[in-house]
């Protein structure tokens, strides 16, 4: 188990001006289990506590109460030790925007022990292994997005640690760059390396992880792999809109074929296992009792369907 | 692994220096510009009349100008790396916490000895005369009040993080020190009241300090105390602002 955490909490404090101080529960009580070279994923939307959860495993805040292991030493009580383990990429990325990238990279693997020779070999690595070479005497502020990005988790991996915090790795970057890094995360774990990274994306969670938890007002709603969760609620989803929401939405969950309605506005969401066949029987039953439809459509459930039965929002509305 | 890690942070400031050296320039025109054209307006105000007494007494007060001015913004640059993610990712890092600011501190006073080797020569070609024992103590004198307000400038960007504020601050506190501290006219030519404050303001003794030693005198009362002053004061900000680095995290 690299990342061991139970009921981890975090408070903070925070002004509100004029003397006022309100509590802001981050966390509330989370319990991570990572196994070594997993890729694993915390999925949520904005605000949910994903950032507070990696700051608190990568050492950066201290827990307000609960206890972590990662690497097997105790986040609060042996922090130095738990450094050398770990690679920590923020959500800013930390590449000192003046100097070149190579200066960043080169500074981090001489802070880690390395001789100036080592540093720069790894360095000369890192940069091959990121396609960075032809732009490291860049200063950093010139660099795009997505080679700043590539940059920061050259920087992060450095020390070759085995586990690696990616805080929402792809935000901000363009399709073609965030395909790009899903590729440099697969490769880490190719390579053996443990990977712990947050998103608002359900696609990424899908297309990446091993295992995720889906964390929402700063706790688990649900966790497992993405197979099982989705599997937990039906396999397809058939979102339509209808004359009398009401009416469909009671006449529909007491067909046999459909397990779950979810009635948000005025959109329909029927979850069921066989979605080919019993969309056409959906279409009949609500022909039968004349209720006229808008729109519908047919697709498999994805991680938001999940989010929506465990909270009750979209996490598309939520982030 | 202390020293080795701050002088890694200090050669990376360097290098981020050399890349673009001319900044510091900059901050030396207004000493330069204070010496060429206003020093010349003292010469009433000093028996005799004599340039050479002029620059002695005006000299050190342009010299603790750049220490203090210059040294004072020394933070703004830390302000950003607090929102772009560097200072988290060094602390998360094996970096020697204290290194962080340290290797900044000794940059900043490298560029302020070199910035005042500077003020120095001009003044010397204008006139001024200073042996070197003196001389050495005066830029060791000048580190020191260099290394209190950089320091205290990294604490006072660590704790509020905001540019705007940091600048209000900066001007708020600047002003009346360098004014109480009589860096452009010796307060001993103002009335007893401005020499009494003065007697509580660190600076003061600096430029006073540095005028006895521009003056050739090296028993005077106020350098000892001078020093003392600042390397307490430096301890002082210095813990403080490595502190506040680990309150980034909230």
């Amino acid at each position: 188990m690299i990342i061991e955490a139970h009921d981890l909490r975090k408070t903070f404090v925070a002004k509100q001006g004029r003397g006022k101080k309100e509590k802001v529960e981050a966390v509330r009580g989370i319990d991570l289990e990572v196994e070594a070279g997993e890729v694993f994923a915390v999925l949520g939307p904005n605000g949910a506590g994903k950032t507070t959860t990696v700051r608190m495993l990568a050492t950066f805040t201290a827990p307000t109460s609960g206890t972590a292991y990662v690497a097997g030493y105790n986040v609060a009580k042996e922090p130095a030790k738990v450094r050398e383990k770990i690679g920590y990429v923020s959500q800013a990325g930390g590449i000192d925007e003046i100097a070149p990238g190579i200066e960043s990279l080169l500074l981090a693997a001489r802070l880690s022990g390395m001789s100036r020779k080592q540093a720069q070999a790894r360095a000369d690595e890192l940069l091959a292994a990121f396609s960075l070479t032809e732009i490291a005497n860049r200063p950093a502020k010139t660099l795009s997005g997505g080679q700043k990005r590539r940059f920061a988790i050259a920087v992060g991996l450095v020390t070759a640690p085995p586990l690696i915090f990616l805080d929402e790795p792809t935000t901000g970057l363009d399709p073609q760059n965030r395909a790009n890094l899903w590729d440099e995360v697969r490769k880490l774990r190719e390579q053996g390396t443990s990977v712990l990274l947050t998103t608002h994306y359900l696609d990424e969670a899908d297309a990446l992880c091993d295992r995720l938890v889906i964390v929402d007002q700063g706790k688990i709603v649900a966790a497992g792999t993405p197979e099982g969760l989705k599997k937990e609620i039906a396999g397809d989803v058939v979102t339509l809109r209808v004359e009398g929401t009401e009416a469909a939405r009671d006449l529909l969950a007491a067909q046999p074929y459909i397990s779950e309605v979810h009635a948000e506005d005025d959109v329909l969401r029927a979850y069921l296992d066989d979605g080919e066949h019993g969309l056409p029987r959906m279409l009949r039953t609500l022909e039968e009792h004349s209720l006229s439809i808008q729109s519908i459509s047919l697709d498999r459930a994805t991680l938001d369907d999940v989010f929506l039965k465990h909270t009750g929002r979209s996490l598309r509305d939520a982030a | 692994m202390m020293v080795r890690h701050t002088m890694l942070f200090l050669g990376y400031e360097l290098r981020t220096l050399l890349r673009n050296p001319v900044w510091p320039l900059f901050g030396i025109m207004q000493p330069v510009l204070y010496l060429l054209f206003f020093a010349p307006l003292l010469r009433s105000t000093v028996p005799g009349g004599k340039m050479t007494d002029v620059l002695a007494m005006f000299t050190p007060g342009s010299m603790m100008m750049i220490a203090l001015f210059g040294s004072m913004f020394a933070g703004f640059g830390l302000i950003n790396e607090t929102r772009n993610g560097v200072l988290e990712r060094l602390a998360v890092s094996q970096a020697w916490r204290p290194a962080i600011i340290i290797g900044r501190l000794l940059k900043d006073v490298i560029v302020l000895i070199l910035q005042a080797i500077l003020v120095i020569g001009i003044a010397a070609l204008m006139g001024l005369r200073i042996g070197l024992p003196e001389m050495i103590l005066v830029l060791l004198l000048m580190a020191a009040t260099g290394l209190f307000a950089a320091s205290l400038s990294y604490g006072l960007a660590l704790t509020l993080r905001d540019e705007n504020g940091m600048s209000q601050v900066v001007q708020f506190f600047a002003m009346p020190l360098t004014l109480i501290a009589g860096l452009f006219l010796p307060v001993s030519l103002g009335p007893e009241w401005l020499q009494t404050i003065a007697k509580f303001n660190p600076l003061y003794y600096a430029v006073e300090a540095g005028r006895s030693l521009f003056r050739g005198d090296l028993s005077a009362g106020t350098i000892p105390v001078a020093f003392a002053l600042f390397v307490v004061l430096t301890a002082l900000t210095l813990t403080w602002s490595v502190r506040s680095l680990r309150t980034l995290a909230g």
